[in-house]
């Protein structure tokens, strides 16, 4: 983390609205070369609209945005200039081959003949494309396809990259891939925003998170701070039937922080000290008599996040102003 | 830019056919159907009317190619990535138009070395060049129609559908197939002057060799207002994303 040196990517109350759809209400943040920050949030809550003003797509409605020392209002030349963006969706020429959609792109940055050669044959080679490089790529897999739009942002060095969820719709395999891209990148000296619906990804990607719901700032800080509040493991216990969820829910009466979903019929119950408290709970409940069906011990999902910082479910696609 | 869609023009041979058959399909129709009825009636020779007017309406087939080939460009997502690099936007619709003019450019020749065969007479080379030129421009100024309306639907087949709209009274409201005589009197004023009949006949005044510059004029007009016009608006409307 460099904090000496000036930010590369700085927002500054920045909000936009759709007709009467808040899609962004002042939010502030500031990514460092070399820098990760995770944009964190649920379906509608305003992270792509965040990539599109920072990345000259969509006009501001208040607040103001730098990228390499360049304001994006009034100098979008310059900031096109030092910006690589893979948006949600892959924006990639199918009838064109993965090497000559590198070409094409590489050409717009107007990277010389000389330079777009070598460039071209380093990343290819780099992010393991070689076996593809030289198909159409309409005829791509959904990974492959989204490794390609990822390759396409970084034809010309960007000094800051933006990903819109790059992960979603990965297998395990290549989401494990690209998040070594991520840190690679970032090793290298480059500003990430990241996008992301997973707290998982964030928090091993991130120096930073943000999050956002319904386009406010829900909270922000390092994850490990995050995690102090909402890192604990939950154990979710399913039960027989609604007379075993009140029983079970007089048992545990003690830990208040337990959620009861009574169509589910289940229970999330944070755990602080891991399996032995895990354990004990669950003889308890035995003791009692109720009739667990099922239970396992999961790791916060972004539920959880939104749980422990603002007491509610996220409330997604954000149609209504608040 | 242009790279770019040489290589997919390249790659969908499947659309010059298009444009061809298309003409050949008018050429061979109108004049085997229509040009007896035509053609006596107004006591010319058919053919050697039809054949200009078959240019125009294929450079004009070739606007409606555009537009869709756009639509389906903004549909497919590469061009949200235009939007954020570092050059001209204006570049995005040029290359397709100016690619598009090449196919038509191509396809043009084909179709008129057809018209050839069935038993055509160019006045002079001269003459058939710039009559070919002149078609290839006409079409190319309509093609920024076609990417504005494109650029604001962004729907294929809606683009598709609305082509129809402006395609059919452009192509048969005009003297590329009928003189206007035969037209009834309320509708002479929009045949004579719209821009396809004026494109019409100006390339059969250049195809027969005939100096008469004032169809030329109206021609080179229209094609400057339709540039003028849509270039920036067609540029507007495909940067707005909202
Ligand atoms: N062009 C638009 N016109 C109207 N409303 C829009 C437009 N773009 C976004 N919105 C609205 O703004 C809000 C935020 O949308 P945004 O796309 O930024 O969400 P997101 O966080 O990226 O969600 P997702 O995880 O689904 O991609 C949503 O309510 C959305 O409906
Ligand atoms: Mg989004």
């Amino acid at each position: 983390m460099s904090s000496t040196k000036a930010p590369v990517i700085t927002a500054d109350g920045l909000s936009k609205a759709f007709g009467d759809v808040v899609a962004l209400r002042d939010v502030s943040f500031a990514v460092g070369s070399g820098e990760v920050l995770g944009l964190l949030g649920p379906n509608g809550a305003g992270k792509t609209t965040a990539v599109k003003l920072l990345t000259t797509l969509c006009s501001i409605d208040a607040g103001s945005a730098t990228v390499a020392g360049c304001d994006v209002a009034s100098e979008p030349g310059a900031v096109r200039r030092a910006i690589g963006l893979a948006g949600q969706a892959a924006a990639v020429d199918e009838k064109l081959t993965g090497r000559e959609n590198l070409e094409l792109f590489a050409r717009l940055y107007k990277l010389s003949r000389r330079q777009r050669r070598p460039r071209i044959d380093e990343l290819l080679e780099r992010f393991d494309m070689v076996a593809f490089a030289d198909r159409p790529a309409s005829t791509y897999s959904g990974g492959q396809r989204r490794r390609l739009d990822i390759v396409a942002a970084l034809v010309a060095n960007p000094l800051a990259l933006f990903l819109d969820e790059p992960t979603a719709g990965l297998d395990p395999r290549s989401r494990a891939e690209l998040w070594d891209v991520v840190r690679s990148l970032a090793a290298e000296g480059t500003a990430i925003l990241l996008t992301t619906q997973n707290l998982d990804e964030a928090d091993r990607l991130a120096d930073e998170v943000l999050v956002i719901d319904r386009g406010h700032t829900v909270a922000s800080g390092p994850p490990e701070v995050l995690k102090k509040d909402v890192g604990r493991d939950v154990l979710e216990v399913h039960v027989a039937t609604n007379a075993d969820l009140a029983t079970a829910e007089a048992a545990i009466v003690q830990t208040a922080e337990a959620v009861i979903d009574r169509g589910a019929r289940r229970i999330d119950i944070p755990i602080a000290a891991g399996a032995a408290q895990s354990l004990g709970l669950l003889r308890c409940l035995e003791d009692e008599g109720v009739r667990i069906t099922d239970f396992q011990l999961r790791r916060p999902t972004l539920d959880d996040v939104f749980l422990a910082l603002t007491g509610a479910r996220p409330t997604g696609d954000g149609a209504d102003t608040p | 830019m242009l790279w770019r869609d040489t290589i997919r023009t390249a790659r969908q041979p499947e659309m010059l056919v298009f444009a061809v058959v298309m003409g050949v399909f008018f050429l061979v129709l109108f004049n085997y159907v229509f040009g007896g009825a035509i053609g006596a009636g107004a006591g010319i020779d058919y053919l050697q009317f039809l054949v200009p007017g078959v240019f125009v309406i294929t450079a004009l087939q070739g606007a409606q190619q555009t537009s869709m080939g756009f639509a389906a460009d903004l549909a497919e997502g590469v061009t949200d990535r235009f939007r954020s690099l570092p050059m001209s936007q204006v570049a995005v619709i040029a290359g397709r138009t100016l690619g598009d003019a090449a196919r038509n450019l191509v396809g043009l020749v084909l179709v008129a070395l057809l018209a050839m065969l069935m038993g055509y007479r160019f006045d002079s080379a001269g003459g058939a060049i710039a009559a070919i030129g002149l078609t290839t421009a006409v079409g190319f100024a309509f093609s920024w129609m076609g990417a504005a309306i494109a650029a604001k639907i962004r729907q294929p087949d809606m683009v598709g559908m609305l082509s129809m709209f402006w395609l059919f009274p452009l192509m048969l409201a005009s003297t590329a197939f009928t003189p206007a005589d035969s037209m009834p009197g309320w509708l002479r004023p929009f045949a004579n002057y719209q821009p396809i009949s004026v494109a019409a006949d100006a390339v059969r005044n250049l195809c027969e060799g005939t100096t008469d510059s004032g169809d030329l004029v109206l021609v080179l007009a229209w094609m400057i207002g339709l540039l003028v016009v849509f270039v920036p608006l067609s540029v507007r409307l495909y940067r707005s994303t909202e």
